[in-house]
């Protein structure tokens, strides 16, 4: 245990830096806002692709996928300079971190060819279909039926929460091909393209405002997939969907630290002196110290659920009393008509009753912090289920 | 940075804990001898914290906190045999004060160090019935506690908090009410889940702070108060669901749950509460 840095990590963290400072986009060409998380702005798109064509989009793949096969400390170097900028790397997250990744992971190489470098040079973007109205935390619950018929399948079901899929332009999605089987050994995952016939997008507003598109429902009726859009193997699923969430979850924690330090930088700008900050920024320290942790191998993968947990409710508890700090002026609530101001997130979010009720997408999304308190217990602490 | 503790580290904590609990039943008299032989008051901040850790686990009755936190930090020095500090301006609540063999007192004129015996120290009882605390007729000193009188406090509130979730969970495995053992309880698990959590958050900002300490680093004041704030709230946790999952069982005497329950308790109350080093890290 040593407080210094890996002079290995300095050195690669230094050469992105450079990077960015030389291609970051400039504020007056990066004014559209994304959408929905599967929209896209041309802007993002041409950044994005820099990113690609320089090997620094993804750094732990090979270059040949937008990376330079780095090891996980110097994937948190790349993400903390990115949000020392206040920028993402793709606006399509789900599509670059979960649904591209899962393609490289189990994927044929014409399915690579196919879909994954188009998502990862941003030139098609990708939503998840996991979550049913049945099935959100309890996944293994899903009902969306594909029925194997002499060329691939027909797929029946809906799908719910499913972020940014009226801009996708294909779904990732997980559906039941064997209803006999256990609940989690019955599911396979198709990506299905979103112009195929029989599948309906409805988005639907989120709490922040009635046209803040991001979630939708969406209707499968009599789909027919190719058998060339299976990743993996039949009944596989489960297996594809926790192989392409794993990557995602373990530097997950990395967003609710950076979330944290804007939330208590804001607060301090609002005069907050009470005892509330001194905890929140324990609560930040400890995030970063057990999150560089997790870095070390031979981690319990469910110790990712402390990180979660730890991580959600902190920036939660922070959205709050920052909102409580600026008094009256926190019920102000502007249209989000703003340019996006890649360097001034605040912009963007713009109101501080909006960050307050964004924050329980953090203990909401992903399993619930019930769920994640049940996996301490039962997966780390050996309680019976 | 690195934060995973090495093979070595890991290695000292499991021989501190075996130690601990073979020596456990002798007279404190003995158990210090062990740990004096062993060397430990005089390791490193990280493996100090790392020993407290175990010894605050373990409700250790012996004056290794006060030696090697407070007496050692404030004289650069070991005492000859066992050693405390004044620094908390009157002298009250002092750590090993009615026993120690040396005292170190902390006043405007620099740090002076007496014999045990040289002062009139008046042991008062305190919750805690392992840990020793008197008062001492000493004025006019300074208030400046060192960061390693914060951590060692720290560390050993962890400890005992591990201990109580350790006693808790062993208790709710077994316990079977509705046909269920009740750690198979939702509501049950998510108060072991929340006392988990604090436990990992308060020992990350503990050995953070030890490092500080180590390495001389110039957050080192920042992280003492975090570590002491983080480890009293964490025991105010630990404290309200640990006795609670225990039910009237750990409501007793006999259950020696209430030991860790007060050592974790008296690590908070002792050189400021969480409360107060809040307020400081806020200054």
């Amino acid at each position: 245990m040593k407080l210094a840095d890996d002079p290995e990590v300095e050195e690669f963290r230094a050469q992105f830096a450079a990077f960015l400072d030389a291609h970051l986009p400039e504020e007056a060409e990066a004014r559209e806002r994304a959408g929905s998380s599967a929209h896209v702005p041309a802007w993002a798109r041409r950044w994005q692709r820099t990113l690609f064509d320089a090997c620094w989009l993804l750094p732990g793949q090979p270059p040949e996928y937008g990376g330079r096969n780095a090891g996980l400390p110097q994937q948190l170097a790349h993400l903390e300079e990115l949000a020392r900028r206040r920028i993402y790397h793709s606006f399509n997250p789900q599509g670059l971190g979960i649904i591209a990744a899962s393609l490289l992971t189990f994927g044929t190489e014409e399915q690579k060819r196919r879909w994954a470098v188009p998502i990862l040079r941003a030139e098609i973007t990708a939503a998840l279909g996991m979550s049913e109205p049945e099935a959100g935390s309890d996944l293994a619950s899903l009902r969306t039926r594909a029925v194997a018929d002499r060329d691939g399948f027909v797929v029946n079901g809906q799908k719910i929460w499913t972020s940014g899929a009226h801009d996708a332009d294909v779904l990732l999605t997980f559906v039941r091909t064997d209803p006999e089987a256990p609940k989690h050994r019955g599911i396979s995952a198709l990506l299905i393209p979103t112009g195929a016939e029989g599948v309906v997008r409805r988005p639907f507003g989120s709490i922040a405002a009635e046209d803040d598109l991001d979630f939708n429902e969406v209707f499968l009726t009599d789909v027919r997939v190719p058998r060339g859009n299976l990743i993996g193997n039949v009944g596989e699923g489960w297996r594809v969907a926790n192989g392409s969430l794993g990557h995602e979850r373990t530097l997950l924690w990395l967003s609710y630290a950076e979330r944290l330090e804007d939330l208590l930088r804001d607060a301090a700008d609002a005069g907050a002196g009470q005892e509330w900050y001194a905890t929140l920024r324990m609560d930040l320290t400890a995030l970063r110290l057990l999150g560089y942790r997790q870095l070390g191998l031979d981690r319990d993968p469910a110790e990712i659920s402390v990180l979660k947990l730890l991580g959600s409710e902190a920036v939660q508890s922070a959205s709050l009393h920052a909102l409580e700090a600026h008094g009256a002026e926190g019920l102000e609530h502007p249209k989000r008509t703003g340019p996006y101001h890649h360097m001034h997130h605040e912009h963007f979010i713009s109101s501080w009753f909006e960050r307050y009720a964004r924050s329980f997408a953090g203990t909401i999304a992903g399993g619930t912090s019930e769920i994640q308190r049940n996996i301490i217990a039962e997966r780390i602490l050996g309680l019976p289920r | 940075m690195e934060f995973e503790l090495d093979e070595e580290q890991q290695l000292l904590r499991r021989t501190v804990r075996e130690t601990v609990a073979k020596v456990r039943s002798r007279p404190a008299g003995q158990q210090w001898d062990t740990y004096l032989r062993l060397g430990w008051l005089e390791a490193p901040p990280l493996e100090l914290a790392l020993i407290l850790e175990e010894l605050g686990y373990a409700a250790d009755p012996t004056p290794f906190l006060a030696t090697a936190t407070w007496f050692a930090p404030l004289t650069g020095r070991l005492p000859e045999g066992s050693g405390t500090a004044v620094f908390d301006g009157v002298g009250r609540y002092v750590l090993d004060a009615d026993r120690a063999d040396e005292v170190a007192l902390l006043t405007h004129r620099g740090v002076i160090v007496v014999r045990g015996t040289e002062l009139a120290a008046e042991r008062v009882p305190v919750l805690d019935p392992h840990l020793h605390a008197a008062h001492v007729g000493a004025e006019d000193l300074a208030a400046k506690v060192p960061d390693l009188a914060l951590v060692g406090l720290a560390a050993t509130c962890v400890g005992a908090c591990r201990r109580v979730l350790d006693l808790v969970l062993d208790h709710v495995k077994q316990r079977v009410q509705f046909g269920r053992p009740l750690g198979s309880f939702q509501a049950v698990k998510h108060k072991a889940a929340d006392m988990h959590v604090a436990i990992e958050r308060a020992r990350a900002l503990t050995h953070f702070s030890a490092l500080t300490i180590a390495e001389d680093d110039p957050r080192r004041a920042d992280a003492a108060h975090m570590a002491k704030a983080a480890a009293g709230e964490c025991q105010r946790l630990v404290f309200r669901h640990g006795l609670q999952l225990s039910g009237a069982m750990g409501f007793t005497w006999e259950n020696e749950l209430q030991y860790h329950l007060k050592r974790a308790q008296a690590c908070d109350l002792l050189l400021g509460t969480a409360s107060v080093h809040r307020k400081a890290l806020l200054a």
